[in-house]
């Protein structure tokens, strides 16, 4: 039998699912971090994990930008997507959301160190929003790719902010254990902001796995070659590891909401949600390799 | 006007052109001129392509067939690259061809996600002779031959006349006759793409099989190399 085709490449490898992750755990760190000054009251238990959390935002930013430069093909122009805004392509909103995020970031950090409040909450609120907007575009920009099917579903942006929701709160619950910043009111928060983000992640696995089953050939192909290539990611690291064994860590209250068992259980749904993007990224590219 | 594209789509509309070609494969015979061809006119390099024509052999011997399908970029008229371009690099022509600013491109490879046709490639930054790389390429319809009224060089070239070029709003047209009188299909059109690249009788087996690994050993271990070269992974996500 002869056959003669061309093989192509994916166009988006690591670097992405890597930068989906950490600006996403960025954009909710901030929003936790500044919810003190946001809502005040019983939220302020997390005032400890206020500097922690914008530093941590602050850090992954600085490493978002260049990974997200190094990517380009041409990194000298990275500032085009500002420069020559295309409305209609997520990645243009992305570009001018991240630098307004990294802005406010720096902003909060600075005012609230200069002792100057006025401006706190109102950076607080846009910061926030636009750091829950960072998960949102990111699965935005894979859901308007409406030829590649594991992508084009609106529950794509909404499982990249749970995941940020979770992973977000679970990184400043590793921290707070480190710096041993043993806040009952603030593990009762972590708590229950990590609980209901597994618990929601692990509906929407669900429905990823129902719609792959009951799809189309591409979704169908995407689901063979997912177990074929990629088994450890979804069975292991995503649903074992980030899901389940986070939920049964955390689904005791008087358990979960123990500093090292929220820290531990926090590490695992930092895997998931890491390995989940991995795996939607890598399920939407590869059935057409061979196209 | 489908959202974020720079030129209304001009099918149908009088007074303007809307270029477009018919893949007759009655008369393909897989000779790859006119990839040698394109490859010439662009020196388009090792590995990449513009156009391809896809190879497939069915059936048991004696009962065999081979099939071509050339494969090249569809010029939608509701392209979904140039939607998700945050740069505008990559544009729609009010005559019907999608086109790329190199000088505004970024290699972000969101038009190659966008794409269903897998038409678009990264040129190497390695590039000798021609100094263009580290953006990404497509097939433009030969622009700059039809704006001098020659047809595209895989057209020129092709020795069984199996690909026809032409303005689809003419009447006279050859491809506007064929698009009218004879049962062609478009590639993925349920994909809403309104792709501008007609086949006559193109084989349901090739068409089929467009999201199958390869069957073949020597195919196979062809795929196995691009891959284990290409950083060893299963797909690669940067810039050769």
């Amino acid at each position: 039998m002869f056959e003669y085709m061309n093989f192509h490449i994916a166009p988006w490898g690591w670097e992405l699912s890597v930068y989906f992750f950490l600006i996403g755990t960025a954009g909710m760190a901030y929003a936790l971090a500044t919810a003190p000054v946001m809502f005040g009251g019983r939220f302020e238990a997390l005032r400890p994990l206020q500097l922690p959390g914008l530093v941590l935002a602050f850090v992954i930013v600085l490493i978002c930008g260049p990974l997200l430069i190094h990517d380009l093909g041409q990194p000298m122009r990275f500032l085009y997507p500002i420069l020559y805004f295309h409305w209609t392509s997520p990645l243009s909103w992305g570009s001018l959301f991240l630098l307004m995020f990294a802005a406010c970031v720096v902003l909060f950090w600075w005012f609230d160190r200069a002792g100057n409040t006025a401006p706190l909450k109102p950076l607080a609120i846009i910061g926030s929003l636009l750091g829950l907007s960072m998960p949102l575009y990111t699965g935005n920009d894979l859901m308007v790719q409406t030829t590649r099917e594991v992508w084009a579903t609106p529950w794509i942006p909404v499982l990249f902010v749970v995941l940020s929701v979770t992973s977000g709160a679970a990184a400043l619950a590793v921290i707070g254990m480190i710096r041993k910043t043993d806040d009952a009111d603030a593990s009762k928060i972590l708590h229950a902001v990590m609980l209901s983000g597994v618990a929601t992640t692990l509906f929407l696995f669900l429905g990823l796995l129902l719609s792959f089953l009951y799809g189309s050939e591409e979704m169908q192909l995407g689901w063979h070659i997912l177990n074929d290539q990629f088994a450890m990611q979804v069975w292991l690291l995503t649903l074992v590891v980030g899901i389940l064994a986070p939920l049964a860590l955390l689904v005791r209250p008087d358990i979960g909401r123990r500093p090292q068992i929220l820290a531990v259980a926090g590490i695992a749904s930092l895997i998931g949600a890491y390995a989940f993007r991995e795996v939607i990224l890598v399920a939407g590219q590869l059935p057409q390799l061979y196209y | 006007m489908p959202i974020g594209l720079q030129a209304e789509p001009s099918a149908g509309v009088a007074g303007k052109k809307r270029w477009a070609m018919v893949i007759d494969l009655r008369r393909c015979i897989g000779c790859m001129a006119c990839v040698a061809a394109c490859k010439a006119e662009y020196d388009v390099p090792l590995g990449v392509w513009r156009t391809i024509v896809k190879v497939k052999d069915t059936g048991q011997y004696p009962n065999t067939k081979r099939h071509f399908l050339p494969r090249l970029c569809n010029h939608c008229d509701n392209p979904p690259c140039v939607r998700n371009c945050p740069t505008e690099a990559t544009y729609k022509h009010e005559e019907g061809y999608v086109l790329q600013r190199y000088e505004r491109c970024i290699a972000c490879r969101t038009c190659m996600a966008a794409c269903p046709y897998n038409a678009r490639h990264v040129l190497p930054n390695s590039r000798t002779r021609v100094k263009i790389g580290g953006v990404v390429d497509k097939c433009t319809f030969c622009e700059h031959r039809v704006s001098n009224n020659l047809v595209p060089a895989c057209v020129q070239t092709c020795l069984g006349r199996s690909r026809i070029f032409g303005d689809l709003n003419d009447p006279n047209s050859e491809v506007h006759k064929l698009v009218g009188g004879m049962p062609t299909v478009t590639l993925k059109s349920e994909k809403g793409t309104k792709p501008q690249v007609y086949y006559i009788k193109p084989a349901q087996q090739i068409v089929n099989q467009i999201y199958s690994p390869p069957e073949s050993y020597a195919a196979k271990s062809d795929a196995e190399a691009f891959y284990r070269h290409n950083k060893g992974r299963q797909f690669f996500g940067g810039v050769l």
